[in-house]
């Protein structure tokens, strides 16, 4: 069916393509490497292999403090964000109360506003309230840069069901709670995963909100990060950030399996 | 299932609340403080300082130079991307391994990745020591902590978003529109220039916006790859809360980087609006 010409420009996309992918993929695949090193500085390619460098900065206390901030916060605002954004999702898609695209439109806003104007907001807030840099400010901080991510899947798997399902369940004699838990929730369960997982991933490498209103001790990782490598870069720094790109790998690994990756790039399909 | 209007005010209110308490109103007060002077006396005296002296338009044009040039290389590079995913990719798996690909680096934090472009376009790194072992420069070429590097890191950061606005609007497009064309005896190029492309250019307007947004508003790849030599609006806003502790200028400084970024999303708003489905695909 293809012309040579067509085949010739097929190749030439195919090549670009790849070139693309990889320069995706290669700065992430260089550090992974790099952390390995025997040597006492950065070097590519690594020379020899060794797990020193996981030991040194797992054996750090103030690193495993600061993974262990940041894993609290992931942990902490995802779930808050899951209790506040399906009654939000529920509320907005399940009846028709006026200003609904206002409230719709608060809640998603965090998604393109620049987060360091958020972060910068908060501090100006807390201080004046009284909470600046404390885990509170950090924490309802993350909250409000997650919730966007769940209240879209959510709402995206509320719009999409069948409605159906709950008509018979509630004429079946279930009540509308248990109807909520017996059948919605089962249902928008792949996009409230989803939806999930952005969010902790969204918190866990976040910066530019974090570090307003984080202290010497209250440091999450990322943070952590981006202070140590502004003054120096040795195979320590790779060793924590091919940490933090293993736990990428499985994000997008458990994506995979619970929601379908395809799904989750392009949920228009 | 419907639910009453009652149950609903009630459902929301909570979740509303929160997002009023640590959302709206610390912004209300950024735009109030930019008002103010430190004694809290109203005046405009922040901002006549930003456009007042050179240097503060300086790093504006600075921001918006990078990020345009930032955009422009996401496009031409993130384009064919998505282009290739949804129309040329037949299996399942392929498809798959582009996604994976295209979300890693989203996974992973800005530090994270502006920190593997710094081992790369190091004196000694991978791209000097190619650059050297091909014979086309006998000396590494200074790329780190330029411009140039502040842009490859953007574009790094912002090709992923590139991408997903891209495919999700190319996915919307009536297949039967390309086959007509092929039909008409048109080539798979023709087709492209005279079909796929118009059609997909609502996500090319929105996918750039939001490129450009986040450009704008970057803070962390800026302050790496340029290691403090080139200043950029983020980092001076940061600069302001975070070390002069002048939160009333900073304020300015936000709003000022806020209002770019609204006037932005109007637009986005705007392009997405005209395309039916373009709903659909908006997404971070």
């Amino acid at each position: 069916m293809m012309t040579l010409s067509e085949r010739i420009g097929r190749v030439f996309l195919l090549i670009f393509v790849w070139a693309g992918l990889a320069f995706l993929t290669i700065p992430l695949a260089i550090i992974v490497a790099v952390s390995f090193t025997e040597t006492e500085y950065l070097t590519f390619p690594p020379v020899g292999f060794t797990l020193r460098w996981y030991q040194r900065f797992l054996a750090d206390t103030s690193y495993l403090d600061a993974i262990g901030l940041s894993v609290s916060l992931a942990v902490a605002s995802t779930v808050i964000a899951v209790l506040l954004g399906i009654p939000a999702a529920l509320a907005i898609t399940r009846s028709n109360l006026p200003g609904v695209k206002i409230i719709n439109a608060i809640f998603l806003a965090p998604l393109i506003l620049p987060t360091i104007v958020i972060g910068a907001a908060l501090l100006q807030y807390a201080s004046m309230l009284g909470f600046a840099r404390s885990y509170t400010a950090l924490l309802v901080g993350h909250v409000v840069i997650v919730v966007p991510y769940i209240l879209r899947t959510v709402l995206a798997s509320l719009a999409r069901f069948d409605q159906t399902l709950e008509e018979a369940s509630l004429d079946l004699g279930a009540s509308a709670f248990s109807t909520f838990f017996l059948v919605t929730l089962p249902i928008i369960k792949p996009g409230l995963v989803a939806g999930a997982l952005f969010a902790l991933i969204i918190s866990w490498i976040n910066v530019e909100l974090s570090i307003f209103n984080a202290t010497a001790t209250l440091m999450p990782i990322p943070v952590k990060l981006f202070n140590y490598v502004q003054y120096a870069i040795d195979p320590m720094v790779a060793a924590i950030s091919a940490g933090t790109i293993y736990v990428a790998i499985v994000a997008v690994v458990l994506l995979d399996i619970f929601v379908g990756i395809d799904r989750v790039a392009t949920p228009s399909k | 299932m419907r639910i009453r209007n009652g149950w609903a005010a009630l459902l929301i209110g909570l979740p509303l609340a929160f997002m009023a308490a640590f959302f709206l109103v610390p912004f209300f007060v950024v735009v109030i403080a930019s008002f103010q002077t430190k004694d809290g006396v109203w005046s405009l005296a922040n901002y006549t300082r930003i456009l007042g002296d050179s240097y503060y338009p300086g790093v504006l044009y600075v921001t918006f130079k990078l990020s345009l040039i930032a955009t422009l290389v996401s496009f031409a590079i993130g384009y064919p991307i998505a282009y290739y995913i949804v129309n040329v990719v037949r299996s399942r798996g392929a498809r798959r391994i582009c996604y994976v690909l295209v979300l890693m680096p989203l996974f992973t934090s800005n530090i994270v990745r502006s920190f593997g472009w710094m081992i790369l376009l190091g004196r000694q790194g991978l791209v000097n020591t190619t650059l050297m072992a091909f014979g086309l420069t006998d000396r590494p070429i200074p790329i780190l902590f330029t411009e140039l590097s502040i842009i490859i890191g953007l574009t790094y950061i912002l090709v992923p978003f590139m991408v997903l606005t891209v495919a999700g609007v190319l996915q919307t497009i009536d297949k039967s529109l390309v086959e007509a064309g092929l039909d008409l005896g048109a080539s798979r190029f023709v087709t492209f220039v005279k079909v796929t492309f118009p059609l997909s250019l609502p996500g090319v307007v929105a996918g750039s916006l939001i490129v450009f947004t986040l450009a704008v508003s970057a803070y962390v790849v800026p302050s790496i790859m340029s290691g403090g030599r080139t200043v950029v609006m983020a980092m001076s806003i940061f600069e302001q809360y975070g070390s002069l502790f002048d939160f009333n200028f900073g304020a300015a400084l936000a709003v000022g980087l806020l209002v770019v970024t609204l006037v932005l999303i109007a637009l986005y708003l705007f392009f997405i609006e005209r395309q039916p489905t373009g709903r659909q695909a908006v997404r971070a």
